[in-house]
């Protein structure tokens, strides 16, 4: 369980609130962008879950902050997803401007090689590794089912316990043992089939 | 490796990806600041969160008057009017009447015969 949810049930202060924000903002925004792989897009999820958060939520107790701030963000990037589908078929119904498969499927080490070129050579080779290995990673995360890396980044990155997590999926407790299951073993076999052991 | 150890080791290098560009943490914190400025605060007290609540749904405090006592001043006024109106008519009608009786040439005695009342009767049809 997160520190954050340990402090009892006073309600949040504005500077409890900022610290909150503050803490959950950049796992937020990579759970946002895993989902959606669009930078700008993500941002506006981020953006709208905290105001949602803040007008709404605003004064409910520092401990029940990360599950309700988790359940707005995931229901913001399933709202995006519903105007993303509803965006997609009129464009499939009345233009024939498709571009073909997204840039987003590419392999990442593909693009490494010229992404590193910008970054000074003079930084130690395992942490050039390290940040290969990050890439990598997100990008798997990114090929995972959408429920299958909702539950694990819940349970694993935001330490929701499997309850919360189902609470927050709108799923059973069953279900989200299955998918973290499912989700931890296909990120283990395509590290492996890469040749990368954890 | 098993999968709370696999998840704790993707975790931990998901943790050192955060490191983000300058351009999305200056958004991040733009969004946070924005949040916070619109951050509910709820009355510290049940009694104030009460009157709060009461005010709140009546439009604020200046507004109670105008929605909510001034109908019921107008109306308490207008039952007052109408229970002193009919008391009015009622004392009215029973003027008429007993002026009625004073001043007709029948004498009060014939009212209190009951065959006057019945030669009445008869005599109407």
């Amino acid at each position: 369980m997160h520190p954050d949810r340990q402090k009892g049930s006073s309600l949040a202060s504005p500077n409890e609130l900022a610290e909150f924000l503050a803490s959950v903002e950049r796992r937020a925004y990579k759970q946002a962008l895993f989902a959606v792989r669009d930078s700008e897009n993500a941002l506006d999820i981020v953006q709208d879950s905290m105001l949602k958060l803040a007008e709404k939520y605003g004064a409910k107790p520092l401990a029940e902050l990360p599950m309700l701030f988790q359940r707005i963000l995931q229901n913001t990037i399933r709202d995006f997803y519903r105007r993303q589908k509803v965006r997609s078929l009129w464009v499939t119904l009345f233009s024939s401007l498709s571009s073909g498969k997204e840039d987003d499927d590419a392999d990442p080490l593909e693009t490494l090689a010229s992404a590193d070129d910008s970054k000074p050579r003079d930084g130690p080779a395992d942490r050039l590794e390290q940040s290969q290995l990050i890439e990598i990673i997100e990008f798997e995360l990114r090929r995972l089912p959408a429920r299958q890396r909702q539950a694990f980044l819940l349970r694993y990155w935001e330490e929701l316990d499997v309850a919360e997590t189902a609470a927050v999926m709108g799923c059973s407790e069953g279900s989200v043992k299955t998918h973290c299951s499912r989700a931890a073993h296909a990120l283990a076999a395509a590290l492996r089939a890469r040749g990368i052991d954890l | 490796m098993n999968e709370q150890q696999t998840a704790h080791r993707i975790k931990q290098l998901l943790n050192k990806g955060l490191d983000l560009d300058a351009g999305t943490l200056a958004r991040l914190e733009t969004a946070r600041k924005q949040a916070l400025a619109r951050q509910r605060i709820e009355a510290p007290s049940f009694v104030l969160g009460w009157a709060d609540n009461v005010f709140g749904r009546l439009g604020g405090p200046t507004s109670i008057i105008p929605r909510m006592l001034l109908p019921m001043a107008v109306l308490i006024l207008g039952l007052i009017a109408i229970n002193q109106w009919r008391d009015s008519q009622t004392a009215a009608e029973i003027e008429e009447i007993d002026a009625a009786v004073l001043t007709g040439d029948l004498p009060l005695d014939a009212y209190l015969d009951k065959g006057f009342d019945a030669w009445l009767k008869r005599s109407s049809h």
